[in-house]
């Protein structure tokens, strides 16, 4: 028997024939060069926006959209090509990588690394090493989570740490011992190149900072919205995905952002279909899945009261996302399952 | 001593596809490609993953679980996150079966 159980379809009882899949997961490099386009005519088009409006008070709307449309498809971006399902074309994934990661802030082999880890043991306590909250979570939590700064410092952390060779348990458990040489030299090239943005204001160049640091902060807190909800709320240590993570419905706008994630728990189920095949697999096994959850807005809001609920002691039953029967109570104390590990 | 042993049919297995093969308390994976018939092992050498489910792309193969991808002719672990080779068994095609080199 193995020891360790894979979180996925097959431990969650779903059922897919090979030939549909192999269909869905098909890859090409056509649909993410289009994206590729997409993301960077519309980053040209708020990147003027920014720069047309400095100096004005319209900078600060134009630089919390630059930052959203900067923010949100880096991660998406890395994500995908951390599976390394973006493209057909192994070195163009790497290379989109590469870039993306710098912009997300995670060197990329330990995000790859780290992801695959939270793909084999999805939620589980103890085992994944990607659980960015304390659950339950409380409001103290959501603020941490959401203004960017948990993170941030995690992932500085990260980056010192291997800058200095110094690997922590987690990252020697979920890499390869050959792979933390290139983690090294990741992690110092573009500590270096982060150290050339935060210097250049002290040359007078100042476009780094109004076109990527600071919108770059204003758009963490959409990134991590769309982050939060992939599992809150839901049932830690499940070998189902179905228990343990959530769709969402999508609407253009957050599908394009996000790149299909949306369809997370069939992301978990299938890793190997790529972003754009989504959609069908959603289709595909639409009746072995819940109902997704309300969109964006509304899904994150019920998160939102539903925190604030927890910590002032009061009820918990959200009105209609799908919570884990522990995470809904009457009020009192509650009991803490997870700690962050991230 | 090597012993040939009858694993499938030729068009039992799709193009650029694989079939799982039990034999001996032992899991295969056949594959055909462009470049013919080929046999490895069907666990990842990552984690405890079957690759039956994973993507043939030319002579590919890449594990359903993590991405990570083998050389399906020789075994060879191409790309992050697996870096053990894959064991490969010689194959011959005869009267339109499969046969697997064991022992
Ligand atoms: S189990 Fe195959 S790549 Fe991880």
């Amino acid at each position: 028997m193995p020891d360790v159980v894979p979180t996925n379809a097959a431990s969650s009882g779903v059922k897919l024939d090979k030939k549909s899949l192999k269909a869905i997961a098909a890859r090409s490099d056509r649909p993410g060069l289009v994206y590729l386009v997409q993301w960077s005519l519309g980053l040209l088009v708020t990147g003027a926006a920014v720069w047309w409006s400095v100096g004005t008070l319209w900078m600060w709307p134009a630089m919390l959209v630059h930052g959203i449309l900067l923010s949100v498809p880096s991660y998406a971006m890395s994500h995908e090509t951390a599976h390394g399902t973006a493209f057909r074309t192994r070195r163009l994934n790497e290379a989109v990588l590469w870039i993306t990661s710098l912009i997300y802030m995670e060197e990329p082999l330990h995000r790859r690394y780290s992801h695959t880890n939270h793909h084999t043991h999805t939620w589980h306590v103890g085992k994944d090493s990607q659980m960015p909250f304390d659950t339950p979570m409380g409001f103290g939590g959501w603020i941490a989570e959401i203004t960017g700064f948990a993170l941030l410092r995690f992932h500085l952390s990260v980056f010192f740490n291997l800058a200095i060779k110094r690997y922590t348990p987690t990252m020697r458990a979920v890499a390869p011992e050959s792979e933390l040489p290139k983690m090294t030299r990741n992690a110092r090239l573009m500590l270096a190149i982060y150290a050339a943005i935060l210097a250049a204001p002290f040359f007078g160049i100042w476009w780094p900072v109004w076109l990527l640091v600071v919108p770059r902060i204003l758009g963490a807190p959409v990134m991590l919205l769309f982050t939060l909800i992939q599992h809150v709320e839901l049932q830690e240590n499940a070998p189902s995905i179905l228990e343990s993570t959530r769709s969402f419905r999508g609407s253009p706008i957050t599908n394009f952002l996000y790149m299909n994630m949306n369809n997370h728990v069939e992301h978990h189920l299938y890793p190997q279909v790529p972003f754009h095949g989504l959609p069908a697999l959603s289709d595909a096994v639409r009746d072995q899945l819940p109902e997704p959850d309300p969109g964006f807005f509304r899904t994150n809001w019920e998160v939102l009261v539903v925190s604030l609920r927890r910590s002032m002691g009061l009820s918990t039953r959200a009105p209609s996302i799908r919570q884990a029967p522990h995470m809904i109570s009457d009020g009192g104390p509650v009991r803490r399952i997870a700690e962050r590990t991230m | 001593m090597t012993t040939w042993v009858d694993a499938c049919a030729t068009d039992d297995i799709d193009d650029e596809d694989l079939i799982a093969w039990h034999h001996g308390g032992h899991r295969y994976a056949i594959y055909k490609t462009d470049k013919g018939f080929f046999a490895t092992d069907l666990m990842c050498t990552h984690e405890e993953e079957s690759l039956e489910e994973g993507l043939v792309m030319d002579c590919i193969i890449e594990c359903p679980l993590h991405g990570g991808r083998f050389d399906i002719r020789t075994g060879e672990a191409l790309s992050a996150p697996v870096s053990i080779d894959l064991k490969t068994y010689p194959v011959k095609v005869e009267g339109g079966r499969v046969f697997v080199a064991l022992g």
